[in-house]
């Protein structure tokens, strides 16, 4: 970086003439709060406030101090090390699969462009189009042998039933497959599009210099998408890490096979909910807070996401 | 500094916004239940509906207001307990498909449940089937009032026990000698299912094994080392090795492979398994299935049933001055003869049950009368085994342990002793001393 040392102004120095800058700045200002502001709102009051309540909850119950005792009882509670285990084998597996399909997948959609490949994006994003309780739902039908299509498969695995199919460490694989499911489309089409953005000039340079489509793919592709790539890993660490919804509506089709509280977030809903207990509900949501802001935290710095291509050229 | 105070001013008023949305109460000027609005606030599921429609137009003077609830577990607590956070909201009376739910809403955290020792008469009270009132009994209050009851019977397909030459076991000891030849003579055929509630509440809460008997709201006796208890891992190990009971939950739709290829020999389940799972589930054609009473544990005389399902009626401690009038729909939904005898399952006022039992006899489904056997399990429930606030643990632990070691092949008796561990400690965290 280039470092310029100016000749400080003496006092008496005519003052440099900045009329021009000052006019333009309430216009900018306006705009920049145009911007910004909804986001700022919506993050005080979706996000800062309820974690600052969630904050006073844990410490405070019925108007009296408690100390750390919800946040004590919480990391005392048998069911923790259970369900963190359960999140951590499942954010194990589901995302170096996810990113990897993502990846390859959004890859060779751009490196062989052809008729097809519009109507391979919409492919690969349909499953994604179904998300949420009612992708819980269809998963549902897909893991009973008696209503899936892939009934012989399941067969072939010896699942006769869904109480097989979602009873012990089977439920990690079937979440798995039904996260890669669900999540690999959008995704695909975001990087997909990041790719398309990419100057052409250097691709063609990559191409000229003869550099092979794997070789290209891989030192001039990717480095240049790696901040779409750290967005994929950020979204969706934090989504497995907080994963409730596919647990609990599979555990409605077969009842006593997922544990109420097999994940970390159905434990901090089983605490408000069903204990009543909104003080270690509020502690245990603020530690996976910690968690997911700590993981952001990492890849944002190890990926250096929010480096410009200014300073990256420095 | 303009700039700041203007950041400021935004946060401070989206702060004020949403704390004044989290504190406030929401509701009328008594912050109490049925919205403030002096109306009766009645929470039922769909099937009670009618009759709470039926009690709302017989009472015309009374302003009553009914709301659907879904009947899945856990409902009523997330709602009760988001209620009691704004301190509004309360259903006056509200149903519970799971009784079990019944220690939650009367312990002291949610403070829901208003004992009904002074709301309904003894005398009333006095009608319910004996033992049908004991899941709503804590510290000798009690606080809801049975619907209805699912006491435990031996179902048994009568036309493959006469293919088959064989007899209607009495004894559990006959039971397992049954089983194991069945499984031997006839490859695939099951006697029962061990799966969650299907398998704790029906051996082991026949057999009396303490693993859920509730002494008050706060003090519950666990002990899996009793004789009651190991005479059950004992009686399931060798059927388990055999495949003559099967893990598959009777409720999952696979089950139905076992019906359609005349494969359940017997089942110990629910009174509700006779009209709703073994024709519209598993598909037995009609004049096959039969009930005959559980059988006899070794040194007893008794056959004694366990429970799964039913469903109770609790009145909010929140009514106020729509106390009287909750209770008295709650008494009338449940010893009403003439609505109880037409409801679909087996009613705990012993009056109704009786009536209900008329058409039940008469039903051409069954191979013989199922009414004798129905109405001795519902004298002879097992007494000890309360609702208790860790239920879903209760299940699951129960799967993770026992259900595990008969699908690896392990050995029940030890299970035993890490499913006390895990029921301890579930007990534990939901405020319970453990006796």
């Amino acid at each position: 970086m280039k470092t310029l040392t100016t000749p400080r102004p003496s006092a008496v120095a005519a003052p440099v003439p900045v009329t021009p800058r000052r006019r333009r700045r309430p216009a900018r200002s306006a705009a920049v709060w145009i911007l910004v502001g909804p986001y700022t709102v919506f993050l005080v009051v979706f996000g800062l406030a309820p974690a600052g309540y969630a904050l006073w909850t844990s410490f405070v119950d019925k108007g009296s101090f408690t100390g750390g005792r919800d946040w004590t009882t919480v990391f005392e509670d048998y069911r923790l090390a259970d369900a963190a285990a359960n999140v951590a084998t499942y954010l194990l597996l589901w995302l170096p699969i996810l990113l990897l399909t993502v990846l390859s997948l959004a890859f060779t959609l751009h490196a062989r462009p052809g008729r097809t490949t519009s109507a391979l994006q919409l492919i690969y994003y349909l499953p994604g189009a179904v998300t949420g309780s009612a992708a819980a739902l269809l998963w549902l039908f897909m893991v009973s042998p008696d209503s899936s299509p892939f009934s012989p498969l399941l067969k072939l695995m010896d699942i006769q039933s869904a109480t097989e199919a979602l009873s012990g460490g089977s439920v990690i694989a079937v979440l798995t497959v039904m996260g890669v499911a669900v999540h690999a489309g959008g995704w695909i089409v975001v990087l997909y599009g990041a790719l398309n953005a990419l100057p052409k000039d250097v691709l063609e340079a990559a191409q000229v210099d003869g550099a092979s489509a794997w070789r290209t793919m891989w030192h001039v592709k990717l480095p240049m998408v790696r901040t779409y790539v750290a967005f994929v890993l950020i979204s969706s660490f934090a989504s497995g890490s907080q994963v409730f919804v596919e647990p609990t509506v599979l555990s409605t089709g077969a009842p006593g096979q997922i544990s109420p509280t097999w994940s970390v977030n159905q434990l901090a809903y089983t605490y408000a909910t069903q204990d009543g207990d909104f003080g270690k509900a509020a502690a245990l949501s603020l530690a996976m807070l910690a968690v997911g802001v700590l993981a952001a935290w990492i890849v944002i710095t190890r990926t250096r996401m929010y480096a410009t291509d200014s300073s990256d050229s420095r | 500094m303009k700039r700041w105070r203007a950041a400021s001013l935004t946060a401070a008023a989206a702060l004020a916004l949403v704390l004044s949305g989290c504190g406030g109460t929401g509701g009328g000027a008594d912050g109490g239940s049925g919205g403030g609005k002096g109306e009766l606030l009645v929470w039922v599921d769909n099937t009670r509906m009618p009759a709470a429609q039926q009690y709302k137009k017989a009472h015309p003077d009374l302003k009553m207001r009914i709301v659907t609830i879904p009947p899945d577990a856990g409902y009523v607590p997330t709602k009760i307990s988001l209620a009691n956070r704004t301190k509004s909201g309360w259903p006056d009376v509200v149903f519970l498909a799971n009784p079990a739910e019944a220690a939650t809403l009367a312990s002291e955290k949610f403070g829901y449940a208003a004992p009904l020792d002074d709301l309904v008469p003894k005398s009333v009270r006095d009608g319910f089937t004996p033992g049908s009132l004991d899941t709503c009994t804590f510290g000798g209050k009690t606080y809801c009032l049975r619907n209805d009851i699912a006491p435990t019977v031996l179902w048994y397909d009568a036309t493959l026990m006469k293919r088959y030459g064989y007899q209607v076991p009495k004894t559990w000891a006959e039971y397992q000698r049954t089983g194991l030849k069945a499984a031997e003579e006839h490859p695939g055929t099951i006697v029962g299912a061990v799966n969650g509630k299907y398998g704790a509440g029906i051996y082991f809460g026949s057999s009396g094994c303490a693993t859920r008997d509730t002494l008050s709201l706060t003090e519950v006796h666990i002990d899996l080392g009793q004789a009651n208890c190991t005479r059950v891992a004992d009686l399931l190990q060798p059927l388990a090795r055999e495949k003559a009971v099967t893990t598959v939950v009777p409720i999952d739709p696979g089950f139905a492979k076992f019906g359609k290829g005349d494969q359940i020999l017997m089942l110990p389940a629910p009174a509700w398994f006779g009209d709703f799972m073994f024709g519209p589930a598993f598909k037995v054609p009609k004049g096959r299935i039969a009930a005959a009473p559980m059988p006899t544990w070794s040194g007893e005389s008794k056959p004694y049933a366990g429970q799964v399902g039913g469903g109770a009626f609790l009145v909010s401690a929140h009514a106020g001055e729509r106390t009287k009038e909750a209770a008295d729909l709650v008494r009338w939904m449940t010893t009403d003869v003439t609505l109880q005898a037409e409801q679909p399952t087996y009613p705990a006022f012993t009056a109704a049950a009786k009536k209900w039992g008329e058409a039940k006899s008469k039903d051409p489904y069954y191979a013989a009368d199922p009414m004798p056997a129905l109405t001795a399990a519902a004298s002879a429930l097992r007494p000890g085994f309360g609702a208790v606030r860790f239920e879903a643990d209760w299940q699951s632990s129960f799967n993770d342990t026992l259900v595990k070691a008969i699908d690896s092949g392990g050995n029940l008796r030890s299970a035993l002793g890490s499913w006390q561990d895990k029921l301890e400690a579930a007990a534990k965290t939901s405020g319970y001393t453990v006796g």
